[in-house]
């Protein structure tokens, strides 16, 4: 069972959103890297047959997804970024109304949707409105209603958006236990979201794939260096101008740097074990500023004064 | 799904005032018709509700039968007597009702001694009076007679129809079977008076319903996980219409239906099998040859058509929109709009504007016919035929539409 990604392109206008974009996914969790405006967003909804292609094939199993139709969407399981849900329903009557437009019969939907709510941690919730559901809880049973087809492919996009650390880490477990036997791309800007979970890493940015690979090939793939260096308070924006700062910790007698460089940028820089963070920035470093700039801030990347080379 | 789909429609705040709104419509619907029915006792007051329609129909009893030309005098000379009592004579207001409340009994078939010998376009409440017992040959000749003078001879009628309408008007009217029974079916016309109102204001109440039906998922942003689910481009989209058919049918049915039986169970549904034209007054030159009964099943079927088309329409604006706020302006446009266009365009584009369906009663009284080929049609049963065809064919549009709809 493999999806192919064949020379995807999708256009809005003038714009290529998703650009030629070709990959093969099997079962495995895949992380689809990239900052806001990547395509991720346009890729994941192309998969899911809710926007056509410009150009390029989807293929399940060598079928393309848009003449399977029905039998395609009956494999998929879709969390999207904005999760919307009718906000008068009951955790039980929505995930029974998804049941039923997803295909299961009623017997069957009342004891998968049992289940599920067990799994994610909201069988105490299952007579709730959905609108009286805190932002940890929506996400659960967005994920919940993604799982009710017990998909063979299952897209998340931007899974953990909003959510406090503490539910970030119980939604990744959750989604690293529900990953078994099938496809899960899983799209985030949160390096940490994926880096524990992810067999694979694709790595998103103006509609391109940039990099795609494990882990730990990831890492490898980046040619600069991961440097640790103590400076003071008044030398920061001096790196910050020269070099690309992947992290930056303040701390009582200075600063802690840590910077991405070929070369040691000062004679007491100790070598780092790189990290997908530092990759990120340095795949992405120029529009994860900006978008830090525009007061997106979650990326805990280099701070205010950033200014990547 | 469709289960889901109509509770989506009903668990909203907004979907359960709605309902709330329903009932007062409909309380206050029941209640203005009886309340309007008025009886005149012998003491000259007005007495109103359901005593008064029982006692008028008391009167009325009296006068059921074949209107002929035998019945037509005797309404004739009990009027006369009555008008030279002292009491009808008489100045005073008080005497002069307490005279009105002894004609009560034959006030529909004096109504149409007045239609009968007077002017075609006036109606004059005195010229029974004036009727003498020599001229009452001519009480149901005069009706097509009237027709053809004022055919011939009015500006305006020699100009809006052509000579094949004309004789179809003319056809219509001699073939109204004479002479009429007669039996009092003030509940009808009570029915008819508020039927349009009951009729239109439930439309715009099931155009609030509905409106959100298919732009609900676009403005919850649950549009995503809708169309990818394996039944989001088919049968989920059909269950979305079938929700709408039904609740439309189920409250327009339930609002009409026990809006009949609460009005006919309160003022009487006797007349069912009399002819329209018996009410007198402008009815009497009503051309279409129906019973009260059959204008009771269009005036509900024609609402009902109407109604589909109105809903179907604002369901294909909210989906091309996704805004339930530009599509709930569609029945309000629809309904409101033709009263603004009086004058700017032809009685004839008026008489089929979809807003007439709603209000068929008011419909018959107009002479609006259409020349199709070699024949000539009235327009109710184009309005019918072409709302009910517009509706079908919107059916499929709304379900393209939807199913197409991309995920931005």
């Amino acid at each position: 069972m493999e999806l192919v990604i064949n020379d995807l392109t999708k256009e809005f206008e003038e714009v290529k959103a998703v650009n030629h974009v070709t990959c093969t996914l099997g079962n495995g969790v895949y992380g689809l890297l990239g900052v806001n405006g990547a395509g991720k967003t346009t890729l994941m909804r192309t998969l899911c047959t809710l926007l056509s292609p410009t150009s390029g094939s989807i293929l399940w199993d060598g079928q393309d997804i848009f003449q399977m139709d029905g039998q395609y969407r009956k494999i998929l399981g879709y969390l999207p970024q904005e999760f919307g849900f009718y906000p008068d329903f009951t955790v039980e009557d929505y995930l029974m109304y998804v049941s039923s437009i997803k295909g299961l019969r009623p017997a069957v939907a009342k004891r998968r949707v049992k289940e599920l709510l067990h799994q994610v941690g909201l069988s105490g919730a299952a007579g709730q409105k959905m609108k009286r559901l805190s932002g940890g809880m929506k996400r659960r049973a967005g994920i919940a209603q993604a799982m009710l087809n017990n998909p063979k492919v299952l897209i998340l996009d931007e899974p953990t958006a909003g959510l406090d650390p503490g539910e970030r880490v119980r939604f990744r477990n959750l989604i690293s236990e529900l990953s078994e036997d099938r496809l899960v791309l899983l799209s985030t800007h949160i390096v940490s979201d994926v880096e524990y979970i992810a067999n694979e890493l694709l790595l998103m940015a103006a509609g391109e794939l940039r990099y795609s690979g494990t882990p730990s090939q990831v890492i490898a793939s980046m040619p600069q260096k991961v440097w640790k260096l103590r400076v003071s308070r008044q030398e920061v924006e001096n790196y910050l101008h020269r070099y690309q700062i992947s992290n930056l910790k303040a701390e009582a007698d200075g600063v802690e740097l840590r910077i991405l460089a070929d070369q040691r940028p000062h004679p007491l820089a100790a070598q780092a074990e790189a990290t997908l963070e530092d990759v990120f920035l340095y795949y992405f470093g120029s529009q994860v500023f900006m978008q830090e700039e525009e007061g997106d801030c979650s990326h805990r990347l280099a701070g205010k004064w950033g200014r990547g080379k | 799904m469709i289960r889901f789909e109509i509770k989506k429609i009903f668990c909203r705040k907004s979907g359960k005032v709605v309902l709330l709104a329903l009932a007062v419509l409909l309380a206050v619907s029941c209640y203005m018709p009886i309340h309007d029915t008025r009886y005149v006792n012998e003491q000259g007051e007005t007495e109103r509700g359901l005593g008064a329609a029982r006692k008028l129909r008391e009167a009325k009893k009296e006068w059921s039968g074949l209107v002929t030309e035998e019945q037509v005098k005797r309404v004739l000379r009990e009027n006369r007597r009555i008008n030279q009592t002292a009491e009808a004579r008489s100045e005073e207001v008080k005497k002069q009702d307490i005279a009105y409340s002894w004609k009560q009994g034959f006030s529909d078939i004096r109504e149409m001694i007045n239609s009968a010998f007077g002017d075609f376009q006036e109606y004059d409440y005195f010229k029974a009076d004036s009727v003498t017992e020599t001229e009452v040959g001519d009480f149901y000749s005069n009706r097509p007679a009237k027709l053809k003078e004022w055919l011939e001879t009015d500006q305006m009628a020699r100009g809006e129809f052509s000579e094949e309408e004309k004789a179809y008007l003319l056809r219509q009217y001699e073939k109204l079977e004479t002479p009429f029974y007669y039996e009092d079916s003030d509940g009808w016309q009570h029915l008819f008076e508020w039927a349009p109102t009951v009729i239109m204001i439930t439309v715009l109440i099931l155009g609030f319903l509905t409106a959100g039906i298919f732009s609900s998922e676009f403005q919850l942003k649950s549009d995503a996980i809708f169309f990818s689910s394996y039944y989001g481009r088919d049968k989920a989209v059909r269950s979305k219409i079938a929700a709408g058919l039904l609740t439309v049918t189920a409250i327009y049915w339930t609002m009409l239906l026990l809006y009949t039986a609460v009005v006919l169970g309160a003022l009487g549904a006797g007349g069912a099998d009399c002819p329209v034209q018996s009410a007198g007054m402008s009815s009497w030159k009503i051309f279409y040859n129906i019973t009260f009964l059959e204008e009771y099943l269009l005036v509900t079927a024609g609402g009902y058509v109407g109604c589909l088309f109105m809903i179907l329409v604002t369901m294909l604006v909210s989906t091309k929109t996704r805004s339930a706020v530009a599509a709930v302006m569609v029945p309000f446009l629809l309904i409101f709009l033709p009263a603004f266009l009086s004058g700017v365009v032809t009685n004839r584009v008026l008489g089929l504007l979809p807003d007439r369906l709603l209000q068929i009663n008011l419909a018959l009284h107009y002479f609006n016919v259409y020349r199709l080929g070699s024949r000539v049609i009235p327009a109710i049963p184009i309005l019918f035929v072409t709302y009910g065809v517009a509706a079908a064919i919107l059916i499929p549009m709304l379900y393209h539409s939807y199913r197409k709809a991309k995920v931005w």
